[in-house]
């Protein structure tokens, strides 16, 4: 079905900004503002895994891993060798850019379980690597440099929060552009039929790696924030279960809709944190039943499904209001 | 005579123990319609996914347009000018009717990643020409109307008509039409044959393999019929129909 574009649309937008912008004042919702920085960064990690998966079909179960090394570059440049934690951010994201761009034409020699499996296993390596490796061992990182412009550092929640949600907002942005053109069309019509698509024109192995670079700049970013605002890291945040969560968000979200990672994000941000605290471990049952049941019974996702309803409902609204 | 658009030099295909096409030799008229045609198994569609380079040949050459194509990528030769359908169909069932068609105007669009993520002004230049391009080959095959549709809504005939106009937006000098009748009812036929003849008409070669024979004896002015991988008789349709070794072959009898 082909979405509908109103007022509403914009409607929601204003609010939507207007709430985001209000959230971290202490006489708003001020004691969220952390949980809120945290949506921001996983918002990141999803989008970049809804471009990969949900509009260009291809599975990663490892995204974690691109979120661990923007992470660990960002943090050992800053902190050991007193590199400027905005140029530390951008070679972190150059070189995982390039690290995924290595690793992309070998993997995406491989299709479906095989590429899951695949990316789970790389997962599952860079995980040991900075166990064993990464400065601080298990312990990871502490005192990590926090970003400043000029004289103004970002050394509080309040001012991090604005920090990430405008790289959170960017990255959004451009996702959406991309999905709307050539280069989105060429992505999708390889989820549709990779014959086609390269009956076509569209060099489907290339468009493959060039998406799962971006997806992997995405992560790092996403890593970099998290380090440079939380200023400690350990190898536990970017475990392979952590790349099954994203994976759990960009479903939630509907895995064919940009802004419906930021719904997916927050879903399970807030239940990890907030609601399912007395779990402990046992939170990842909740997120298998999630997913379970979101791939049974609405599998282009909560979201999408939620907006669909909306949208029939508007629809329905606008066509009695129109009646004589 | 003319120039040919397509030749193929003593072209074979092997897989494994199975000889799928062997030392087959074609030459294609520019500006012509010609049929392939033969009994299942002859390797007309193993043809077509050599010319297009879904896989590489076993042995022999391909000339498009006086060019050999030898280890040109698919995605390379859709660019240089050769488009196809699918037997199948393979529609993006996750776009809607235009859409199938703009990603068909892929070769002929340039910008990328950075220009699509910025909107820089190229990009929104090539989405103006791609959008009024994708139109133009909608209307063309008669399926205007349901431009905002999902792709896969539309019922086979007019999915048929979608993965050809998806195949022409790309501009191609060379179509090729793996059977475009199969499964259309008389008047869709009738519809495909005139849609067949304007695509010429606007100087594309046709090359379509087809079982229907009314159709293909109506609108081919070349046909080449295969059998077990050979090439046993071409000619012109009339010629074809009396051929014995044809006759021979698809009715598997001597004729006197």
């Amino acid at each position: 079905m082909a979405r509908v574009k109103s007022k509403w649309t914009y409607l929601i937008i204003t609010v939507l900004v207007a709430f985001l912008i209000l959230i971290p004042f202490d006489w708003f919702l001020g004691q969220y503002t952390l949980l809120m920085t945290l949506i921001g960064i996983h918002t990141m990690l999803t989008v970049g895994l809804c471009l990969l998966l949900g509009y260009t079909g291809q599975v990663s179960l490892g995204q974690a891993v691109f979120y661990g090394t923007g992470a660990y570059i960002s943090a050992v440049l800053s902190k050991t060798y007193g590199v400027n934690p905005w140029l530390a951010m951008l070679i972190a994201a150059a070189a995982t850019g390039a690290f995924a761009y290595v690793i992309g034409y070998p993997i995406f020699r491989l299709r479906g379980n095989y590429l899951a499996v695949a990316t789970l296993a790389l997962g599952v390596i860079v995980y040991i690597l900075f166990m064993q490796l990464g400065p601080g061992g298990p312990d990871g990182m502490a005192g990590i440099p926090y970003l400043s412009i000029g004289g103004f550092v970002f050394d509080n929640s309040f001012k991090r929060y604005f920090l990430v949600w405008f790289f959170c907002l960017a990255v959004l942005l451009i996702s959406q552009n991309i999905v709307r053109s050539r280069t989105g069309r060429a992505l999708r019509a390889i989820h549709g039929s990779e014959a086609a698509s390269e009956s076509i024109g569209v060099n489907v192995d290339q468009f493959k790696v060039k998406i799962f670079v971006l997806s992997a700049i995405y992560a790092s970013l996403a890593g970099s924030l998290f380090a440079h605002s939380m200023a400690h890291i350990s190898p536990s945040t970017f475990d392979p279960l952590a790349s099954v969560v994203i994976v759990v968000m960009a479903v939630i979200g509907g895995l064919a809709s940009i802004w419906g990672a930021i719904f997916g994000a927050a879903t399970i941000i807030i239940l990890k944190n907030e609601l399912l605290l007395g779990f402990g471990e046992w939170d990842i049952v909740i997120y298998g039943l999630i997913l379970m049941l979101v791939m049974i019974f609405m599998p282009e996702g909560l979201f999408v499904r939620l907006r669909d309803i909306f949208d029939r409902w508007r629809l329905r609204y606008a066509q009695i209001g129109a009646e004589p | 005579m003319s120039e040919s658009i397509l030749e193929t030099k003593s072209l074979s295909k092997a897989f494994g123990g199975l000889v799928a096409l062997d030392r087959v030799d074609l030459a294609i008229e520019a500006g012509t319609i010609a049929a392939i045609i033969g009994p299942n198994g002859a390797g007309k569609t193993t043809l077509f996914n050599l010319i297009t380079g879904v896989y590489p040949a076993s042995d022999g050459e391909i000339l498009f347009q006086g060019t050999p194509l030898k280890d040109t990528p698919s995605h390379k030769r859709a660019a240089l000018g050769i488009a196809r359908t699918f037997q199948n169909v393979l529609l993006f069932g996750n776009m809607t009717v235009l859409e199938n068609i703009m990603t068909g105007q892929h070769p002929r669009s340039s910008y990328g990643f950075l220009g699509a993520a910025l909107r820089l002004p190229k990009a929104q230049r090539e989405e103006e020409t791609i959008n009024l391009n994708a139109m133009k080959y909608l209307n063309m095959v008669g399926l205007g109307t349901y431009a905002q549709q999902n792709a896969l809504s539309l019922p086979l005939g007019q999915q048929k008509l979608l993965a050809i106009a998806r195949a022409l937006a790309t501009e191609p000098q060379l179509l090729l039409l793996d059977e475009p009748g199969a499964g259309l009812n008389k008047l869709e036929k009738q519809e495909l044959s005139d849609l067949i003849r304007r695509i010429r008409e606007i100087g594309i070669s046709v090359i379509l393999v087809e079982h229907d024979m009314p159709l293909v004896m109506g609108l081919a002015e070349w046909v080449i019929v295969l059998d077990s991988g050979q090439k046993i008789a071409e000619g012109t349709a009339a010629q074809i129909q009396k051929d014995p070794r044809v006759i021979s072959a698809y009715l598997g009898e001597e004729v006197e």
